[in-house]
C-alpha cells in the first residue's frame, strides 16, 4: 500500500530539528526509515510531517570519550558492526548489529531509529541495557541523558518525547575482565529475535563479579534476568555454574510474554535458557 | 554439488540407445532476456490509453451481501467504472474442462465476482477502473456493502460436524457416484475398492493406523496474478496475462462472459511461476467488464496479500491411514480414509490424493473413501502432484512404523511390496512399464544410503511418491529458414525451461543443434489449441508436437531433395542430418537454402492428443538433525531420485527435482496458513508464511533415474511434479529416527516438535 500523504522537510542541523518540530505539528523524525516506512505504508501510522534527518553531520560517527564509546544516532548497524573501536570496546553491540535483518537493512537503518522506535523484537535495545548505555536527547528545554534501564518504558514507548531529538548513544568501554556476547534466535524470515539475549560479564581473580544478563524478543522491553545473574555473581565461570544459572532464565520473567504464530510464548519461555546460556557460554570464552 | 555434465550417466535403463541432442545441456532459449531483466512479465504490458483497476474483497470469511452501494465509488472523480456480480449475470450448473478436471461454471464465476454471499475472507465483490491506481485503490473504500456475517468453517472437521454452518445452499452430496438430496458440506463422497480389506488385515501379523493432518499451504510463485484486457469496439476481446494456459483463460473467460471462444484472444505474457495455482482465473474477465464499460484496456494486479488470501492453496486435509503386514515383510491390507478441504467451491485433489495414497504399493486389498468438503477458505488449486502429496505423508509415515515393527530395512519393506508393471491401483488403472523398482534399487545403492549417520539427535528418513503425469492436447508448427535454422511455434506457457525441452527435441529429428532452433510461445490465434502447461505434460506432449512437426518437415524435404535429384521421394533417406539418394546426399542446411527454387517454404506441422503416459516416481533420502533444545530441525543431507524416463534436458530435471524438493521440504517443516476463530488468514505475507529460503537448505543432491516411457517416441515421462511428494513423509521419517517422535501434523515446525518431546518425555507410552 502508498502510505497517506505526508509533508516532507529536511533538517540540516539538530538546532534546525528543534525548530522543525516547534513549527509542525504530528511530525516524525525520518532517519534510516526502515522502522518508519513499513508502518506508513501499513498506515499503522499517518504523520502530517516527515522531518528527514538523514544527512545531518553532527549525529554521524563513533569515537571513544573519557572511557565510553560516543556513537552518533545517525550511525547505522552496518557501520556498529564494522567499527573497529565497537568490536573492542562493545563486542556484544557489534555481534548483534552484524545480525540485523539483511545487508539492506544494515546499510540504512540507524542506532537512534532503532532504539527511538523500541520494537520488542529489535535486537539493540537488550544490548544496550546489558551494556549499560545511556541516551542523550536535545529538546526545548535543553540537552538531558537518560540511562537505558529507564529509557524503554513499554512496547515501542520510551522515555523521548515528541519534541525531543536522540543525538547519541554512550557505551561505556569493556573494562578489564570484562566480556560481552548476544546470541539470537532470529525469525526465519523478517531475522528479528524471536529471543534475544545479551550478558555482560565482568570477572576478578578467577570468580564473576557482576553478571548483567538482559532478554529481549518475548519480553515488551529489555528484561534482567536477576535469577540468573545472581546464580552467576561470586562464582567461577564453569561449565556446571553456566548451565545451573541460564536454567533460572525464565523465573522472573513473569506471565507478560510475547507470542505469536511463528512462536508462542510458551514456546519462548521454555527456550530462553538456551540462548543465554549460549550468550554466557560465548563471553565467558573470550575471558579464558 | 550439482552433477556435472559428465557425472551425468546417460540411459540408466534406456538401455545404450544414443542421441546428439537429447541429454545435452544447451542453454536456455529465453536465458539472455531473463537474466537482463528484458523479459516482459503480466505486469510488464502497457498499452496506449491503459488505465487500472482495484478489487473489492470481502472482509469476512462468511457472509450474507445484503446489498452494494456503488454510487460513492462512482462519483469520484477519475473513476471510470464499477463492476459487480451483475455485471456477469446467472449462468445456472454447466460443466466445463479447465484442462485438469471439469469445473461447474456458477462455481468458476461465483469465485470471479461474489454474488449473493461472501465465501471467504478476500473474496472478490467488485472492481473498479479509473484513470490511476491510487483512484481505484481510494475508490474500492468508497464502495458500500451491508453484510450479514455468518460463523465460518475452516477445516473438514468442523464442516463435516452436525450443524455446521453451510456453504452453498443448494450443494447436495454426490455419494458413490450418484446425486443425493444430501445437504452439507461435503460435495462428494467416493471409494476405491480392490479386494477385501477385512479378509487381508485378518492374515496381518502387524497393523498400524494412524491419523494426520496437513495444513494449507500455497504455491508461493513470485509474480502475482495479473491481467490486462481490452474489449474493443469491434466485439473482439484481448487479453494479457501470464498463465500456465492461455487456451484455458480463453476458454474459461469466453465460457464466464458467455461469448464464444472465437471472440477472444489471449496472449501469454512471461510468468513468474505458477506450480498449478495459475492455471484458474481470477482477474481477467473483471478486467474484461471493465474495459467493455470503459472502451479503455484495464490492467489488474493482485498483491502478495490477494495472492494467499483470493488465489487457490492447497487443500488442508485430514487423514487416517491403516495398513497391514505378514512377518515376512508383504503388506497384504491397506486403507485410507481422506477428507480435503476443497475451499469456497468444491474440488479439492482428494480424486487424485486418493489414487496416489497406495499408488506406490503392490497390495492385493485396498479401501480408500475420499471427501471432497467445501470450507470458508479461498478455492483451492492445483499445486504441484496435486493431493499426492498430503497422501503420501500419510502412507510413507505407517509404510515406515511397519518396517521398524517387523525390523526391516525401510528400502527393503518397499522394494518387498513395490508396484511395478501390471500391479493394478485401488482405483483400477494397470501400470505399464513404470520404473518404482529402479528409482528405490538407485536409492539403496546410493553413497548417501551407503554412508552411516552418526553422531546424536540426528536420523535419516526414506520416503517415496508417485504422481501420474497427463498427455492432453498440444500443436507445434516448424517454419525451415533459409539459413538452415527453424523457427518452432507452440502453445505450451513456459515455466520449466519448456520452450528448450520442445526445441531439443525438434533439432534431435532434424539433425541440427538445440541453438538453431528459434522456439516462441505464441497467443491462441496463433498456434493450434494446446492444454495447460501442468500435469508435467508439456516435455512430453508438445514435445511429441514438436517430434512429429519434425517429421512432417523431413517428409516435405525428402520431396525437395526428391526434385532436385529427379528420383522419387521414396527413394530419399534421411540420417544424421543427412538426406541421400544413391550418390546424392545434402545436408539439411544445405537443403534449406534450395527450398524457394524447388517450389517455395516448408513448413511442418503437427497436433497431438497423446495415449501412453508414463507415471513419474519419485524417492528420498534425507538427514537431519533436531536441536533437542530448541526443536529446531536441520536437513543435513538431502538426496532427490526421480524416474524421469529419457531427461531430455539434464539440467532442467534436475532443477525440477531440486524445486520439488524444496516445496515439499517447505510443507513439511514450516509453511502453513494460520487461520483465525473467524477463518481469516493471520500471516498473508511473505514475511509470515514462512517459504524456506537458501539459508535453511542444504545443496538438494540428485540422481535421475532413465526408465524410457514406451508410449513417447523418446522414452520422456514428464518430471515436474513427483519431486514434491515425498519430502514431508521422508522429514516425517528422519525426525521420528532423530527423536523416537511420530509427527502426525504438518508442518512440523519447533513448537510442534517440542510439544511432541515433551508429551513423549513425560509418557513414552502413550505418546508412541
Amino acid at each position: 500500500m502508498f502510505p497517506a500523504k505526508f509533508d516532507y522537510v529536511r533538517a540540516d542541523s539538530a538546532a534546525d530539528v528543534g525548530r522543525l518540530l516547534a513549527e509542525h505539528d504530528d511530525a516524525k523524525l525520518l532517519a534510516g526509515g526502515h522502522s518508519l516506512i513499513p508502518i506508513l505504508k501499513l498506515r499503522l501510522a499517518a504523520p502530517a510531517t516527515l522531518i528527514d534527518i538523514g544527512r545531518i553531520p553532527e549525529l554521524k560517527g563513533v569515537s571513544v570519550e573519557g572511557g565510553a564509546l560516543r556513537i552518533g544516532a545517525l550511525t547505522t548497524h552496518a557501520e556498529l558492526a564494522s567499527s573497529d573501536d565497537i568490536r573492542r570496546q562493545a563486542p556484544a553491540l557489534a555481534e548483534a548489529a552484524a545480525q540485523i535483518g539483511d545487508p539492506a537493512v544494515r546499510n540504512r537503518g540507524t542506532i537512534g531509529g532503532n532504539v527511538a522506535h523500541a520494537d520488542p523484537a529489535s535486537d539493540l535495545p537488550a544490548v544496550l541495557t546489558a551494556l549499560g548505555a545511556t541516551f542523550h536527547m536535545t529538546g526545548p528545554d535543553g540537552s538531558r541523558a537518560v540511562p537505558a534501564e529507564s529509557f524503554f518504558e513499554g512496547m515501542m514507548m520510551t522515555a523521548l518525547q515528541d519534541n525531543e531529538l536522540l543525538t547519541a548513544v554512550e557505551v561505556p568501554c569493556q573494562a578489564e575482565g570484562q566480556a560481552s556476547a548476544y546470541s539470537k534466535l532470529p525469525h526465519p524470515a523478517s531475522r528479528y529475535a524471536v529471543i534475544g539475549a545479551a550478558v555482560r560479564l565482568t570477572v576478578a581473580e578467577g570468580r564473576c563479579t557482576e553478571a548483567r544478563v538482559v532478554l529481549g524478543g518475548l519480553t515488551p522491553i529489555p528484561t534482567r534476568a536477576l535469577a540468573v545473574e545472581q546464580a552467576l555473581t561470586g562464582k567461577p565461570l564453569d561449565d556446571r555454574t553456566l548451565q545451573a544459572a541460564s536454567a533460572a532464565t525464565a523465573d522472573g520473567l513473569g506471565d507478560d510474554l510475547l507470542g505469536d504464530i511463528y512462536a508462542s510464548a510458551e514456546y519462548r519461555k521454555a527456550v530462553a535458557h538456551v540462548y543465554v546460556r549460549r550468550a554466557l557460554a560465548a563471553a565467558a570464552g573470550r575471558l579464558a | 554439488m550439482t552433477h556435472k555434465p559428465d557425472s551425468y550417466e546417460h540411459n540408466m535403463v534406456l538401455a545404450q540407445k544414443q542421441f546428439r541432442v537429447l541429454g545435452t545441456r544447451p542453454i536456455r532459449h529465453d536465458g539472455v532476456d531473463k537474466v537482463t531483466g528484458r523479459a516482459l512479465y503480466g505486469a510488464d504490458i502497457d498499452l496506449s490509453g491503459l488505465i487500472h483497476g482495484a478489487i473489492l474483497r470481502s472482509p469476512h470469511a462468511h457472509a450474507r451481501i445484503v446489498s452494494i452501494d456503488t454510487s460513492a465509488a462512482e462519483a469520484m472523480e477519475g473513476v471510470l467504472a464499477v463492476v459487480t456480480a451483475a455485471d456477469l449475470g446467472d449462468s445456472g450448473d454447466k460443466m466445463i474442462d479447465l484442462g485438469e478436471g471439469e469445473q461447474n461454471l456458477s462455481f468458476l464465476r461465483g469465485n470471479v465476482l461474489a454474488s449473493g454471499k461472501a465465501l471467504y475472507k478476500g473474496h472478490a465483490v467488485a472492481g473498479v477502473a479509473a484513470a490511476s491506481l491510487h483512484v481505484a485503490q481510494e475508490a474500492v473504500k468508497r464502495i458500500r456493502v451491508e453484510w450479514e456475517p455468518l460463523p465460518a468453517v475452516t477445516t473438514t472437521q468442523q464442516a463435516m460436524a452436525d450443524g455446521a454452518p453451510v456453504l452453498h445452499d443448494g450443494l447436495r452430496t454426490k455419494e458413490l457416484g450418484k446425486e443425493t438430496d444430501q445437504t452439507g458440506n461435503v460435495a462428494a463422497h467416493f471409494r476405491y475398492d480392490k479386494g477385501s480389506p477385512d479378509e487381508g488385515f485378518a492374515q496381518a501379523d502387524v497393523i498400524v493406523e494412524r491419523s494426520f493432518d496437513t495444513a494449507t499451504v500455497h504455491q508461493g510463485y513470485i509474480e502475482p496474478q495479473n491481467a490486462t484486457a481490452l474489449w474493443n469496439n469491434d466485439g473482439r476481446l484481448q487479453i494479457w496475462t501470464s498463465t500456465q494456459g492461455s487456451f484455458v483463460v480463453r476458454d474459461t473467460t469466453a465460457a464466464i462472459l458467455d461469448i464464444p471462444v472465437s471472440q477472444v484472444k489471449v496472449t501469454p505474457m512471461e510468468i513468474g511461476g505458477g506450480f498449478g495455482g495459475k492455471i484458474p482465473v481470477y482477474l481477467e474477465p473483471v478486467a474484461a467488464l471493465l474495459s467493455k464499460k470503459t472502451g479503455r484496456p484495464v490492467k489488474l494486479v493482485m498483491s502478495r496479500q490477494d495472492v494467499f488470501e483470493a488465489t487457490g492453496p492447497t487443500p488442508g486435509s485430514h487423514i487416517r491411514v491403516k495398513m497391514g503386514a505378514t512377518n515376512d515383510g508383504r503388506i497384504v491390507a491397506a486403507e485410507a480414509w481422506m477428507a480435503y478441504e476443497a475451499g469456497a467451491y468444491p474440488e479439492s485433489f482428494v480424486v487424485p490424493g486418493a489414487m496416489c495414497v497406495f499408488a506406490c504399493y503392490d497390495i492385493d486389498n485396498i479401501r480408500v473413501d475420499g471427501f471432497d468438503v467445501v470450507v470458508n477458505k479461498p478455492s483451492t488449486a492445483a499445486y504441484r502432484a496435486p493431493g499426492a502429496t498430503n497422501a503420501a505423508f500419510a502412507a510413507e509415515s505407517v509404510v515406515d512404523e511397519i518396517a521398524e515393527k517387523l525390523g526391516v530395512d525401510p528400502l527393503d519393506l518397499r522394494l518387498k511390496n513395490a508396484a511395478k508393471e501390471g500391479t493394478r491401483r485401488a482405483d483400477g488403472v494397470k501400470f505399464p512399464r513404470i520404473g518404482l523398482v529402479e528409482v528405490l534399487e538407485a536409492m539403496k545403492a546410493h553413497p548417501h544410503y551407503q554412508t552411516p549417520l552418526e553422531g546424536p539427535h540426528r536420523g535419516r528418513g526414506v520416503a517415496v511418491g508417485f504422481w501420474f503425469n497427463v498427455g492432453l492436447e498440444s500443436s507445434c508448427s516448424i517454419s525451415v529458414n533459409s539459413d538452415g535454422t527453424i523457427s518452432l511455434v507452440e502453445g505450451s506457457t513456459d515455466i520449466g525451461g519448456t520452450r528448450t525441452s520442445i526445441a531439443m527435441q525438434a533439432a534431435e529429428v532434424l539433425g541440427i543443434s538445440a541453438e538453431e532452433v528459434r522456439p516462441s510461445v505464441a497467443d491462441t490465434d496463433s498456434v493450434g489449441y494446446t492444454s495447460v502447461t501442468g500435469g508435467s505434460r508439456v516435455t512430453f506432449a508438445t514435445g511429441w508436437a514438436a517430434h512429429n512437426a519434425a517429421q512432417d518437415v523431413v517428409a516435405q524435404m525428402k520431396e525437395r531433395a526428391a526434385i532436385l535429384w529427379g528420383v522419387d521421394a521414396g527413394a530419399v533417406e534421411f540420417a544424421d542430418g543427412t538426406f541421400r539418394s544413391g550418390d546424392n546426399s545434402l545436408a539439411f542446411k544445405e537443403l534449406a537454402k534450395k527450398l524457394s527454387e524447388t517450389g517455395g517454404p516448408v513448413t511442418g506441422r503437427a497436433t497431438v492428443h497423446p495415449k501412453g503416459v508414463g507415471g513419474s516416481f519419485a524417492g528420498n533420502i534425507v538427514d537431519v538433525e533436531v536441536d533437542p533444545e530448541t526443536a529446531k530441525t536441520k536437513i543435513l543431507r538431502f538426496t532427490a531420485f526421480q524416474d524421469a524416463g529419457k531427461a531430455i534436458h539434464p539440467s532442467y530435471v534436475e532443477g525440477q527435482m531440486q524445486g520439488g524438493s524444496v516445496q515439499g521440504i517447505g510443507w513439511g517443516l514450516n509453511e502453513e496458513y494460520f487461520m483465525t476463530d473467524q477463518g481469516v488468514m493471520a500471516n498473508s505475507t511473505l514475511l509470515d508464511y514462512r517459504m524456506p529460503t537458501a539459508l535453511d537448505l542444504p545443496m538438494i543432491d540428485t540422481c535421475i533415474i532413465e526408465v524410457a516411457n514406451p508410449g513417447h517416441p523418446f522414452g520422456v515421462r514428464g518430471v515436474g511434479e513427483a519431486s514434491i511428494v515425498p519430502p514431508p513423509g521422508a522429514l516425517a521419517n528422519a525426525i521420528h529416527n532423530a527423536t523416537g517422535v511420530r509427527m502426525s501434523r504438518l508442518p512440523m515446525s519447533p513448537p510442534r516438535l517440542m510439544e511432541a518431546i515433551w508429551a513423549l518425555e513425560s509418557n513414552p507410552i502413550a505418546a508412541d
